[in-house]
């Protein structure tokens, strides 16, 4: 599996400048590159200046709005011709998104695409902050937001030129569980970038702890939840919230299963089958699950939660515990 | 469920799907504009909601079924399909 890191950011953000400084870097090396540009002439490539077979350059307009087919087919061109021979031997997929870009599409891409996912990993996202005029792109463009909401990490680019308290501040408020790093000229540990996303568990721990941010919702449970109701939850999650629903995490006792969680990740109406872990990550067992989105009513998916929970539990008595429910 | 948790449930869904109608508690029942919820007795299951409206009374055997049939008698839009990858 080729680890995939999406570089986002608002227009000026300072993304090329990192593109241009992480490619010249030898940690970097062994990287391909996916660039999206908005509009007709791919300007960017050009002023990144390299001569390797690994750089694509897409100019078909936003990547977010073309993503379900672009993407995907030059990540699989260039996996071919990586097999082929045809292009260096890369170890990882850089993707720079447009700055008009909103992630959630591309994320969903690469969560659903077949040949992707069963070639490729998304390994993080990370999004350049500009400290100068971050503060004005946060208050006025949603993309901007959402490129924020989304991240794992987050890039404070330019901070000599601006004091960034209070941006700082609105990037914690947003987005309270990605670590965020000063970056000037570009400089980044690679170690530190290029790194898988943070667990889970640690995810869910630091956005639980600013849950009065807006459009986080967080729902803690003390026992088990059946399977069945979980999986008639995400069904209605799906119908109702779709793209509402920038991002689902959550760590989950299962009645049938409860010694170790489930692990559950989704983006609007698109869920990753749950992984099981070996055990509890820690002494906490309650399950535990973390919504990120916009215009969510903040009791709406428990109270759905609740009311499934109450139908599926009732049907599994009268069935004689069996679980086995017809719900047609 | 109680008739204030489905009204609580109803009036979130109906802010959720943008729509404008009014969820009010009506004795055991609930009511959404002309719409009227009310629980199914143990008798008439598997049914477990019924949605009426003016010369119709529809049966939901699930709450997501309910919400579905809600959510198109307002007008609030398409729903989008799980997908499990």
């Amino acid at each position: 599996m080729i680890p995939v890191v999406v570089l986002t950011g608002f227009l000026g953000a300072g993304k090329t400048t990192l593109l241009k400084r992480l490619l010249r870097d030898p940690d970097y090396a062994d990287s391909a590159v996916i660039i999206n540009e908005y509009g007709e002439v791919p300007l960017d490539h050009d002023l990144l200046a390299s001569s390797e077979e690994t750089f694509v350059a897409t100019a078909t307009g936003c990547l977010c709005c073309v993503v379900r087919s672009d993407l995907a087919a030059t990540l699989m061109d260039l996996h071919r011709r990586r097999a082929a021979g045809e292009v260096p031997a890369y170890r990882r997929v850089l993707i720079e998104t447009s700055g008009l870009a909103d992630p959630a599409p591309i994320l969903h891409a690469l969560m659903t695409e077949q040949p992707v996912l069963e070639t490729h990993r998304l390994e993080a996202v990370a999004t350049l902050v500009d400290a100068l005029h971050g503060p004005a792109a946060l208050e006025r463009h949603p993309e901007a937001q959402r490129q924020v909401r989304l991240a794992d990490r987050i890039l404070l680019t330019k901070p000599d030129l601006a004091d960034a308290a209070a941006l700082r501040a609105m990037l914690a408020t947003l987005n309270p569980a990605a670590e965020t790093r000063d970056v000037l000229h570009g400089v980044v540990p690679a170690a530190w970038l290029l790194a898988p996303a943070p667990r889970t568990d640690e995810w869910l721990d630091a956005t639980a702890r600013h849950s009065a941010n807006l459009g986080s919702v967080i729902i803690q449970r003390e026992g088990p939840l059946p399977a069945m109701a979980l999986t008639l939850w995400l069904q209605g999650l799906a119908e109702h919230l779709g793209p509402k629903l920038l991002r689902l995490k959550g760590l989950v006792c299962i009645a049938e299963a409860p010694k170790a969680p489930a692990v559950l990740h989704g983006i609007g109406h698109v869920m990753h089958a749950p992984e099981w872990l070996d055990a509890w990550p820690s002494a906490d067992h309650r399950s535990r699950i973390v919504l990120i989105g916009q215009g969510i009513p903040p009791y709406w998916p428990l109270r759905l939660l609740d009311a499934i929970e109450q139908e599926v539990r009732s049907a599994s008595q009268r069935l004689g515990n069996d679980g086995v429910v017809d719900r047609g | 469920m109680t008739p204030p948790e489905l009204r609580a449930l109803l009036a979130d869904s109906v802010a959720l799907w943008g729509a404008t109608a009014r969820v009010t508690l009506d004795g055991e029942a609930v009511r959404v504009d002309a719409m009227r919820v009310t629980a199914a007795t143990p008798e008439d299951l598997p049914i477990r909601w019924w949605l009426e409206r003016p010369g119709q009374r529809r049966p939901c055997t699930s709450v997501l079924g309910l919400l579905r049939s809600l959510r198109n008698a307002l007008g609030g839009g398409e729903a989008q399909k799980l997908r499990v990858v």
